[in-house]
């Protein structure tokens, strides 16, 4: 096996897929490789993709064409105990009209379908790949060795878009060789299968509407939250942990998951419903101050393995930004090859185009919010005092009531104290 | 639920070369141990009675989390499995 590309990517996942269609589409002979036997085999993700205009630029018909389940009208969020919950939802008109703000999607179909687009503009896919080494000769990079096999694939430049822990990109020198529990989380997820017609009538849908829901509280007191989405005929429910948190907390994942599907109102949710899939991720959460180096002499990072991905408290968003980020690697390989210069110089229009996009510019500006998501009464005390602050307005005891001021301050002190509540209310205000 | 049966629905192509090799004896003096609560897969147990990790890689859902959460550089691999080998999610 051994065969010179001008480009070869590293990874089939949605911002190598994304790179490899727009070199591809520019008439470079591209490499896409992938260790999975096919592109989206070894992916996984809570199931919600965002709306993805740079995607959209690409495949204006992208959302007729791309494999997508049911588009999301209905967003909630729910803040729960062991035994209540609160919710509020928002179902707009204008969720129910294209162009759709998301999608519930399978990534072993999404990210298969992406990784088939690239091949159609003529990239060629290489699976059942895993990439070991980087090749260098006289200090520059001139390819990549394959797992278990001989001889290399080789190229004047490399795109890693080989996920979150990215290998490729610390053998390149341009991630740290360790990484800080603090900046990342894994997220687990249960499949569960449910026929459409109960999930219609469940979650008040019609058509091909979704809902989408995220909880906090979910977690026994480990940093961390829950999502839940509905496919055209299966649900996705799963938690994500901060690994700094859940590494100290004597939790297990899978119990959480366990106990999180048994709570009351969730057990409701996913009634009569059966197992089909158990899965398991790490995401970036580190946002900004995660990033690694972008680019390197002949090689450009992006995706997940450049920590692209964006943990606000309130969206979490990575599809989109992988994405964006092949397509801009993508381009800047293509101006390499037309100016013939691989170097970090050569190639740093990449990182000023990111600079310049949505996607360095928001990771900028929520680059507070992992800080402040560290705080630990967001996950237990604050969705108690929701509880037990709406639980206070409803219930009647035939005695006189308080005013609500009251009662708010009442539960409020009684769970989380006043001077922190003030504290956090700033920090939170100052990260968003 | 059984937690068991959450293992159970996901699918594998085990290769016999391990990915990941642990060095245990690190983990006797660990003061943390995080990988074996941390795992999604269920892949450490330490043993309190005989002070020792046991480490199988055949339900690795390749998340990278041990790598992460493990401070003490216990591993002497720690890498993907060859091509078209382990974890094969269907619809995740």
């Amino acid at each position: 096996m051994s065969k010179t590309y001008q480009a070869i990517v590293i990874g089939a996942g949605p911002a190598g897929s994304s790179a490899a269609l727009t070199m591809a589409r520019a008439g470079l002979d591209v490499a896409l490789v992938e260790r999975g036997t096919f592109p989206g085999e070894k992916n996984m993700f809570g199931g919600l993709l965002h709306r993805m205009p740079s995607l959209e630029k690409i495949f204006p018909d992208f959302w007729e064409r791309a494999p997508l389940e049911r588009h999301i009208v209905k967003k909630g969020v729910t803040f729960m105990t062991g035994d209540s919950s609160f919710s509020t939802t928002i179902e707009a008109g204008s969720f129910d009209r294209p162009p759709y703000n998301g999608y519930t999607v399978f990534r072993p179909r999404f990210d298969r379908w992406l990784a088939e687009e690239a091949v159609a503009a003529g990239a060629t896919l290489i699976t059942r790949s895993t990439v070991d080494e980087v090749v260098r000769k006289d200090g520059r990079i001139t390819g990549v060795t394959i797992l278990g096999r001989s001889g290399q694939l080789s190229a004047p430049v490399l795109v890693a878009a080989d996920g979150v822990l990215s290998f490729t990109a610390q053998k390149a020198g341009l991630r740290k060789p360790t990484f800080d529990p603090a900046q990342m989380a894994v997220g687990v997820k249960a499949l569960i299968d449910m026929p459409r017609e109960v999930i219609d009538e469940r979650f008040g849908l019609v058509r091909d509407q979704g809902f989408a829901n995220e909880f906090v509280g979910c977690t026994e007191g480990v940093r961390g939250g829950g999502c839940f989405y509905t496919n055209y005929d299966s649900l996705s429910l799963g938690l994500v942990f901060h690994l700094a948190s859940l590494r100290t907390s004597g939790k297990t994942p899978y119990d959480l998951l366990n106990a999180f599907m048994e709570q009351p109102q969730v057990a409701k949710m996913i009634r009569g419903g059966k197992l089909q899939e158990y899965s398991a991720h790490l995401i970036p959460e580190g946002g900004y101050d995660m990033i690694p180096e972008l680019v390197g002499d002949g090689i450009v990072v992006a995706g997940d393995a450049a920590a692209l991905c964006n943990a606000t408290g309130l969206n979490l968003e990575g599809i989109n930004l992988a994405s964006h980020s092949g397509i801009v690697a993508g381009e800047a390989v293509i101006a390499a090859h037309q100016a013939n210069d691989f170097s970090r110089q050569g190639l740093a229009v990449y990182k000023k185009s990111l600079e310049e996009s949505f996607v360095i510019k928001d990771l900028k500006q929520f680059r507070k919010a992992p800080h402040m998501l560290h705080n630990n009464r967001i996950y237990q005390e604050y969705p108690e005092l929701m509880c037990s602050f709406m639980e206070n307005i409803y219930r009647i005891e035939g005695a006189p009531k308080e005013n609500v001021t009251k009662l708010f301050l009442k539960s409020a002190k009684e769970k989380v104290g006043l001077g922190k509540l003030l504290a956090d209310g700033f920090s939170a205000w100052r990260s968003l | 639920m059984n937690i068991d049966e959450i293992f159970d629905n996901t699918s594998f192509t085990i290769d016999r070369e391990p990915h990941i090799v642990l060095d245990a004896t690190v983990c006797v003096s660990c003061d943390n141990r995080g990988c074996a609560n941390s795992c999604p897969a269920r892949c450490y147990t330490w043993s309190e009675e005989e002070q020792k990790m046991t480490f199988v890689h055949d339900g690795c859902l390749e998340c990278g989390t041990c790598y992460v959460v493990c401070h003490r550089n216990a591993f002497t691999r720690w890498r993907y499995p060859r091509g078209g080998f382990g974890v094969a999610y269907r619809m995740t």
